[in-house]
């Protein structure tokens, strides 16, 4: 998977959690809590949903760390098994 | 039951319902007897070890407890640590702590390893937790196995659960509310006990264990509700750590859940008051605490049983707040006619500008918060003067525009200075206050 279908489907999962969000605008340095107003309980649905739908897992002590869309699209992608 | 430690109350269980699950962790059962035989064997390995001083990287898992209950049984000091805090800051409190032996992920207590200390002598019985930071640097406040035991009993005698219940652990054990009524308020009952399986098991915990009580903080059940992830058999759910919107509240009694909300400081090994009627922020006095006002409402708190020894290494800090046993705590309340306890507000949370105006910041920021219909703000002090942090985008000038008919209404000492505009979020505690003294040097630097 290449990292812009990532980042589209990173999008696609905040647009269902949160359907009055207008995720056109975000790109890959747009920060989560404020970029896009989701809470801290926002951002665990957000990656539990991704966590399920990529199948990866990612430590719950690197949550904290990731800060922008481009963030949680290299958490993703260095768990996806290698093509 | 009131149990004068750890030791005495995994014993008592043991003897008296050995088979009974005390813990379950996924599809793991520990009952009663196999916890204290664990924990005995593991203190037996801590004591061969020397060493004098645990930090406990908590994740809430099942070997998590036994290590520090073991560690305790074993004479050590134990510090808890929130395993999501920076890798700077934690080795800092390494130091502070003086931990000479970690207990975490390998991983990350491989990384801190270089941290460790020599250890520290007279530490034994110590169980040390960091306080939330509100208002300055985090401080690691001296309980006792003996004060957390006695805190867990008050708990248990406002809230009493039987060994037939089910009380579901979710909050983060690094924290006094979460490990005292999180864990021991079930294991001073009898009850079973299921450890949380973290963040990623929020919204699926409480369908797979099926609690009959749980402990929440106000966003945690905020969001339990929002997902649906509530399960009918939840009999009882105690709030606390935190101010709590009503409408939260409402919304569990209303799938008739007890609703109860719990009043207490890590200072005091947790809860102080509870409520156990109708209203959720009328809160009965336990057992063995008594709460006077002072002049001003600061609200006073004599717990002989669960007050905490001082702050580690801060004897300064500790006479601050602690004066002949009684605890000054900076919040703000008063007692109904029926004389159930009130919190109204935080006297750390007044801001006295150099002119001697004083602005109570809960209320300020609510009026604030009302007129922009924007969350993420909050006032503090720049060069003296008020001054609006706001998280987000937004345009100052617009900003100002805006609050011109609530500034009309102030005193001109109480005006806002300057708008201050800055893309991160709001420093909070992990229950969502302010953290004020953060705040203030974040406001300096903007």
């Amino acid at each position: 998977m290449t990292r812009p279908e990532i980042i589209a489907q990173i999008k696609t999962v905040i647009s269902d959690c949160f359907p009055d969000m207008d995720v056109s605008a975000l790109e890959e340095d747009s920060v989560i809590n404020t970029d896009t107003a989701i809470d801290s309980m926002g951002f665990v649905l957000v990656i539990c949903k991704l966590e399920a739908m990529f199948d990866v897992r990612i430590p719950e002590r690197q949550w904290q760390k990731l800060s922008t869309l481009g963030d949680v699209a290299d958490a993703i992608q260095k768990r996806l098994p290698k093509a | 039951m009131r149990f004068e430690d750890f030791e005495a109350m995994l014993s008592y269980w043991a003897e008296a319902a050995p088979e009974a699950p005390a813990l379950r962790y996924n599809d793991t059962v520990c009952q009663y007897a196999e916890l204290l035989d664990a924990v005995r064997q593991r203190a037996a390995e801590y004591r061969a070890g020397g060493k004098t001083c645990l930090g406990i990287l908590s994740d809430g898992s099942l070997d998590c407890v036994i290590a520090l209950f073991a560690a305790n049984f074993a004479g050590m000091q134990v510090v808890m640590l929130d395993e999501s805090l920076p890798e700077p800051l934690l080795r800092e409190l390494i130091r502070y702590t003086d931990i000479d032996a970690l207990w975490g992920d390998p991983e990350l207590t491989e990384e801190l390893s270089p941290a460790l200390t020599a250890g520290v002598s007279g530490g034994a019985g110590n169980i040390l937790f960091f306080t939330s930071g509100t208002t300055e640097r985090a401080k690691a406040v001296v309980l006792t196995g003996h004060s957390l035991c006695q805190s867990a009993w008050n708990g248990s005698q406002m809230l009493p659960l039987t060994p037939a219940d089910t009380l579901l652990c979710m909050l983060p054990m690094a924290h006094v509310f979460g490990f005292v009524c999180g864990l021991l308020w079930g294991l001073s009952c009898g009850a079973c006990v299921a450890l949380g399986r973290g963040a990623r098991y929020y919204m699926r915990d409480c369908k797979y264990y099926l609690p009959t009580a749980l402990s929440a903080v106000p966003v945690l059940l905020d969001f339990l509700l929002r997902t649906d992830a509530l399960n009918p058999e939840l009999a009882t759910i105690l709030v606390g750590a935190g101010d709590c919107p009503s409408h939260i509240l409402s919304a569990a009694a209303a799938r008739g859940i007890r609703v109860c909300f719990g009043y207490g400081l890590t200072e005091t090994s947790s809860g102080v008051a509870i409520s156990t009627g109708g209203d959720p922020f009328a809160m009965a006095v336990c057992p063995d605490d008594t709460i006077t006002l002072a002049e001003d409402g600061e609200i006073l708190i004599d717990a002989p049983t669960c007050m905490m020894r001082g702050y580690y290494k801060r004897p300064d800090a500790t006479a601050a707040v602690l004066q002949d046993g009684i605890l000054h705590t900076g919040d703000l309340g008063r007692f109904d006619s029926d004389g159930r306890l009130h919190i109204t507000g935080r006297k750390k949370d007044i801001l006295v500008l150099p002119d001697g105006t004083k602005i109570f910041l809960p209320e300020y920021e609510a009026g604030l918060i009302q007129a922009l219909g924007h969350t993420e703000l909050a006032v503090t002090t720049r060069d003296g003067r008020p001054v609006l942090v706001w998280s987000g985008e937004g345009d100052a000038k617009d900003i100002a525009q805006r609050l011109r008919p609530v500034m009309a209404g102030l005193p001109r000492g109480q005006q806002l200075a300057e708008i201050l505009l800055t893309p991160d979020p709001l420093p909070r505690t992990a229950t969502g206050k302010i953290k004020r003294w953060e705040l203030q040097q974040k406001a300096g630097n903007l």
